[in-house]
């Protein structure tokens, strides 16, 4: 498999470490323990199309979002972390 | 008979006679030529029987000329280098070559297996599933190996492989599976386009079966016409052509993996030069140009040595001139089949008879037939009359019901042929029926990949050319290369029909896959049993799953089974096609990562000096670690370990602790960004001063711990252990660009640009001071516990001090640049002299953190919760963190917890085990008694007996309790007390000192 | 008093002797350590990159690389490292972490790197035969041109690979690798060259 960094173009499968469904967001500081519990162990595992972490580890360390077809591994779109690139916020 | 090449034919061939090849097969010594492999070798030497089978030790010749061999497997080579089940058929020629026969004893031409002949009708598909039930043990002990004994392959050599081999990558435009006709117009094309293109051949010689079958193109013979295209191709400067080497798997996001055998066709690969190479392989577009394998009609005595496929006959005897047979009978369904009676008659053989199944045949083939002066007769083989010493007679049942008899020495089959439909149906594509050719196609081929030629199901020279001109074209255009891509090569068609039979029903043993021995009457009991899914089929009978994947069988085992199951062979289908296209060493897939290359190791900036002095290192992850620094005259281990310990504890010793993950943390909020990560406070934590943190799991686990200090405002140097140093990297990471993208935080890894030495003991200052300017200020109240800052050296250079200390001594953690970590480590046996300076090893590290109740890797176990650990209370109440909210939840709160307890054996002299369970007192050992487990153990030479810690439940409410160690690993069973963690100066004075 | 030497040690001190390996003849690829530098990491800070581009376009008359580059100038060399982020190669002191300091102050963070990092330059016409057994990366002169960089891995290790000028025609590589790995992975280096032939040295010039 490979995957277009945003940063680094097309790497090949091993600089990339997978961690899981990128949809679940972390609970603001109030939410309370089931909105916890959901955002730790609620995860999807879709046979399709899925937003996904991947972390470049194996290049410039960004952390990315990849849209991935869990059946057939046709990635559709890969983005940046909303801190990956962040000193070009506001600028 | 041996070496005079009696069946080398006088002219022709792609061989070179100029230079004679020696070669010794079953240790009788042969001839043969530059230009032949091991099969074509044999067969110009007249040898017929090659091998025994698989599971009945039947007699077996060589079937084919290519990879899809089923029969002629021979252990290649010797000693460390022999290499069992490999094809003759692909094996090139070399001087002094050694094979042997497989699965025969005491010899190939008397075998005292092939017994197993006559108990044929028990050998049956499932027979070893309903043999050997009972009793279940027996299996392992004895059917097993037993059945091993009779039945397999060849013999792996045993021992360890000398030669090496590497992997590598390579990245094109298009690359080309295959050249043949179609592959080399599929070069042209997309070569002249511009494109850059590697062009996989897995024979030595390019051509593909224009070497076998000749023919015109461009006015050109074929064999001119490759050499001019391939010396076109080769002045490309981005055309890039690898022979010898197969395709074998075809991977996600355009990957391909491909095995180059560099230099098999040599004895020994010349030195400082690889056996194999593995080739991964990146292209935008691929063009399968991979041609069809000509496929067996199954009827009895199919496997008799001297029964070839029509196509490999031509192979022999017009790309080798080596004769298979003298006297050669024709079996075939279709107008290709032919081609080998026309070959055998321009080669000067007799052609015995044809025998057609088809109700027709062309008016050229039957004048070829009356010029030739041999029968054509319609109808199939039904029985073949043979053994070891290879075909006799054939006999023949006729349409219409009579019989005849063909006398022969060889008998050339061709049921049809099957495109190579593997690599574009690797990514569980199934090929389509077609019924003008009766073969599969490819269908739903993975993407930026198309077939061509043959590999698609066109079998006319004209086709091929046409199809693979077009793909290449079309790939290079797909890969936005638009250079002028020439004219098109050009060759007439041959007509291509086909009457499609599959079986011949007759009386004796017809085989389906004769590597697995699974004949047709296998296949046939697989449907009465109910094993009718061709899955089911193939894993009941082994049909297909012997090392050549049953290339020459799949196919006619399915069209059999649809047959006996009244369904369509569409209907029926094929299995899932997986690669290895063809077997693949492990020794290539390992590359260079073998022995003491298994995997990257590091070493701290002081591995050099430590290995002067003689330590012995451990593995630690990828780190390797002064273990103890042995001394003259010690007798164990344990010996030096308890000097270095007891050294520290009464004067100084330092250890170099580089291996700790190291991270800077900088930016206005770094201290923030801590606050969410560590359980406890770091945006308070004071510029110049360190502390301890915990990391918990966002579930509430602890997942590491650490030293963090402040060196500025916007700056913090982060401390991991040395096993998580990456993984925690990658969860700051996270955190800082997931997590809380809005904190202006920045993490760099500067693990190795730090050399850090722990220096303990007490004479720790008298030895700084020696190494430290004297214008720093060493005392308690110049540097306190946990004070951080930089210092001047002697001799101007900057270093990091940090007072921190792991063993529970007056201590500080000393860092300089790593370029100068072997001068320090150096330098602190010079300044230490007089103090008697001791280094010690991650032994005694341990020994010391164990007496001081200092958790570590096997508490920190991804069980463990603060709490257990004893440091609950670091949890801040005041600020968010990972793992705040699920550290809450009762399970992880409940006072029955294991938690981290000191164990001692209440006799002195007993040795504690970690591992052992914690049982209470006259109860029976077992899982509901089991309240925990010793993690970690040392001997203590502060208290004179061994000492551990432990996860026990409710442990630190039973301090004092005497409880037993059960450890049915080691069969002990003794008696321990459950005391405090701190056993050594448990109010800290020491390292405050 | 005890006097104390601070010599520094290359990480590939030992496992790197000078002279010819491997393949007999005409070498096919030159291995060159590159000893004693500095580096230091530049990171811009939260909504800063443009500053900090500004910031190293006064200080070293060129643009820092937005994209994986390498930038040469007279006395150093700007290597892109990630997003928003380069490393500043040079030698002598003249822009070490001390130096650097005040001129990124309030625009990015720095973290010396001279330590962390050994730097091998590859050339020869089997540098990229030699190279494609490491990397991944596409090295094809109309894809890796001259100034061309990539942050990646070799043998599962993190590098930062990057084409400097070309040398007597020739394309030179540059690697920098981690210190603690350095002598694992230049073991590995010299196996997969060792049948091109090879020339090692070191130097104490770029």
């Amino acid at each position: 498999m490979r995957i277009t960094c945003p940063f680094c173009g097309e790497r090949e499968l091993g600089e990339f470490t997978y961690l899981g469904d990128a949809k679940p967001q972390r609970p603001s500081a109030d939410a309370g323990e089931d909105a916890v519990y959901d955002y730790v162990y609620l995860r999807d595992n879709i046979a399709g199309v899925m937003s996904e972490h991947w972390y470049h580890g194996g290049g410039c360390r960004a952390w990315l979002k990849v849209t991935r077809n869990t059946l057939t591994h046709e990635i559709s779109a890969v983005e940046a972390a909303a801190g990956a690139g962040a000193a070009k916020v506001g600028a | 008979m041996a070496g005079d090449q009696a069946n080398r034919l006088t002219s022709g061939g792609l061989i070179d006679r100029s230079t004679a090849l020696s070669f010794r097969f079953d240790g009788e010594n042969f001839l043969g030529f530059k230009g032949d492999t091991l099969a074509s070798a044999l067969v110009a030497n007249g040898v017929k029987l090659v091998g025994r089978s698989f599971k009945y030790h039947r007699p077996r010749g060589i079937l084919t000329a290519g990879s899809e061999e089923p029969n002629a497997l021979v252990e290649l080579r010797s000693g460390a280098r022999r290499e069992p089940n490999t094809k003759a058929t692909t094996a090139e020629l070399y001087e002094g070559l050694e094979a042997a026969s497989q699965n025969r004893w005491p010899s190939l031409n008397f075998d005292v297996m092939s017994v197993n002949q006559l108990f044929a009708p028990i050998f049956v598909a499932g027979f070893y599933y309903k043999t050997f039930m009972w009793p279940a043990k027996f299996w392992e002990a004895i059917y097993e190996p037993a059945i091993r004994r009779a039945a397999g392959l060849g013999r792996a050599a045993g021992v360890s492989d000398p030669d090496h081999y590497d992997k590598a990558w390579a990245h094109c435009d298009v690359v080309i599976v295959g050249s043949g006709p179609a592959g080399l117009a599929a070069a042209l094309a997309a070569g002249r386009s511009g494109a850059r293109v590697i062009l996989c051949e897995e024979d030595f010689v390019l051509g593909g079966r224009l070497l076998a079958n000749g023919g015109t193109i461009d006015g050109l013979p074929a064999a001119e016409w490759v050499a001019r295209t391939v010396a076109e191709l080769e002045a490309l400067p981005d055309v890039r052509i690898m022979t010898r080497t197969t395709l074998f798997g075809v991977y996600d996001g355009g990957t391909y993996g491909a095995i180059e055998h560099v230099n098999d066709h040599l004895p020994v690969p010349p030195e400082h030069q690889v056996r194999q190479r593995l080739w991964r392989i990146v292209a935008r577009r691929c063009v399968v140009a991979a041609g069809a394998i000509e496929r067996p009609i199954v009827f009895a005595g199919n496997d008799t040595p001297g029964v070839m496929m029509a196509s490999a006959m031509r192979s022999y005897i017009n790309r080798y001139a080596a004769a298979p047979a003298r006297r050669i009978a024709l079996f075939t369904n279709n107008e290709d089949g032919w081609r080998t009676a026309e070959t055998a008659i321009a080669a000067g053989l007799q052609v015995a008879a044809v025998i057609d199944a088809r109700p027709d045949v062309s008016p050229a083939h039957r004048s070829l037939a009356s010029k030739g002066g041999f029968p054509v007769l319609h109808g199939s083989v039904s029985a073949v009359d043979g053994g070891k010493t290879g075909v006799r007679k054939i006999s023949v049942s006729l349409t219409g019901g009579a019989r005849a008899e063909v006398e022969a020495d060889g008998l050339a089959v061709s049921g049809g042929w099957n495109p190579a439909v593997g690599p574009t149906s690797y990514h569980r594509g199934r090929p389509k029926w077609r019924d003008d050719i009766a073969a599969f196609v490819p269908d739903g081929v993975p993407p930026g990949m198309a077939a061509a030629g043959a590999a698609n199901g066109a079998f006319g020279l004209g086709a091929c050319l046409r199809e693979g001109f077009e793909a290449g074209a079309a790939a290079a255009r797909d890969a936005g290369r638009s250079g002028n891509i020439g004219s098109m090569p050009a060759a007439d068609d041959e007509i291509f029909s086909i009457t499609p039979l599959w079986h011949v029903a007759g009386k004796g043993k017809a085989f389906v896959d004769q590597q697995h021995d699974v004949t047709a009457s296998d296949v046939e009991l697989a449907q009465r049993e109910g094993f009718q899914s061709v899955e089911h089929l193939k894993r009941y009978t082994t049909l297909g799953m012997a090392t050549d994947q049953g290339k020459t069988s799949n196919v006619a085992g399915l069209a059999i089974m649809a047959a006996v199951s009244g369904k369509s062979i569409p209907e029926t289908g094929t299995t899932i096609y997986r690669p290895p296209y063809v077997p693949v060493a492990i020794g290539a897939f390992a590359g260079h990562h073998r022995d003491e290359n298994f995997h990257a190791t590091r070493l701290t900036p002081s591995h050099h000096w430590a290995a002067e002095l003689g330590a012995v290192f451990v593995d630690t992850g990828l780190w390797k670690r002064a273990q103890w620094y042995p001394r003259a005259g010690e007798k164990d281990w344990l010996e030096s370990v308890t000097r270095e310990v007891k050294a520290v504890r009464s004067g100084v010793g330092f250890c170099d602790v580089s291996t700790l993950g190291k991270i800077d943390v900088h930016g206005p909020d770094a201290g923030a960004f801590l606050d969410r990560v560590y359980i406890n406070a770091f945006s308070s934590l004071a510029v110049g001063k360190g502390r301890y943190g915990l990391m918990l799991r966002e579930d509430g686990i602890v997942y590491d711990d650490g030293t963090t200090s402040r060196l500025a405002e916007d700056h913090y140097f982060l401390t991991t252990t040395t096993a998580k140093a990456g993984l925690v990297m990658q969860h700051l990471e996270f955190c800082r660009q997931v997590l809380f993208p809005e904190l202006d935080v920045q993490l760099t890894s500067v693990s190795d640009q730090w050399a850090q030495f722990s220096i303990a003991g007490p004479k720790t200052r008298d030895l700084l001071q020696e190494i430290v300017d004297p214008a720093e200020d060493l005392s308690n109240e110049g540097f306190p516990f946990m004070g951080a800052r930089e210092v001047k050296l002697r001799g101007g250079l900057k270093a990091r001090l940090f007072r921190i200390s792991f063993s529970g001594e007056m201590a500080f953690e000393i860092s300089v640049p790593a370029r100068h970590g072997e001068a320090m480590a150096r330098n602190l046996m010079i300044a230490g002299e007089p103090f008697g300076v001791t280094p010690y090893g991650t032994e005694a590290l341990g020994v010391m953190r164990i007496e001081k109740g200092h958790v570590a890797g096997p508490e920190l176990n991804g069980t463990t919760t603060a709490g257990d650990l004893g440091l609950g209370k670091m949890m801040s109440t005041k600020k968010d963190f990972i793992g705040r909210v699920m550290a809450r939840r009762e399970a992880l709160v409940a006072p029955n917890r294991q938690v981290v307890v000191g164990i001692k054996p209440t006799d002195k002299a007993r040795r504690l085990r970690s591992g052992a369970h914690i049982i209470p007192k006259g109860e029976t050992p077992g899982p509901e008694n089991d309240q925990g487990y010793v993690t970690s153990v040392c001997f203590s030479p502060v208290l004179d007996q061994w000492i551990g810690l432990g996860l026990v439940e409710r442990g630190r409410e039973r301090i004092g309790e005497i409880v037993r160690a059960h450890d049915p690993l080691r069969s002990e069973d003794y008696d321990v007390e459950l005391c405090n963690s701190v056993f050594y100066d448990p109010d800290g004075g020491r390292q405050r000192g | 008093m005890a006097e104390f030497s601070w010599d520094v040690r290359s990480p590939l001190e030992r496992a790197l002797i000078a002279g010819p390996y491997g393949a007999q003849g005409d070498s096919g690829v030159a291995l060159t350590e590159i000893r004693n530098f500095d580096l230091v990491q530049v990171m811009a800070r939260r909504g800063k990159a443009g500053e900090m581009i500004a910031a190293a376009k006064a200080r070293f008359g060129v643009a820092a690389p937005e994209t994986p580059k390498a930038i040469g100038t007279s006395d150093a060399s700007l290597i892109w490292s990630g997003p928003d982020q380069f490393l500043v190669l040079s030698k002598g002191g003249k822009h070490s972490i001390e130096a650097l300091a005040p001129v990124f102050a309030g625009s990015a963070s720095l973290s010396d790197q001279s330590h962390a990092r050994a730097l091998i330059s590859v050339s020869g016409d089997k540098a990229r035969a030699m190279l494609a057994k490491l990397s991944s990366i596409d090295l094809h002169s109309d894809v890796f041109g001259v100034g061309a960089a990539a942050a990646t891995s070799m043998d599962h290790t993190s590098v930062t690979l990057w084409r400097g000028a070309d040398r007597n025609g020739q394309a030179v590589f540059n690697l920098l690798v981690f210190a603690t790995f350095a002598e694992s992975l230049w073991h590995t280096i010299l196996d997969s060259t060792a049948e091109y032939g090879v020339t090692i040295g070191h130097s104490e010039e770029f």
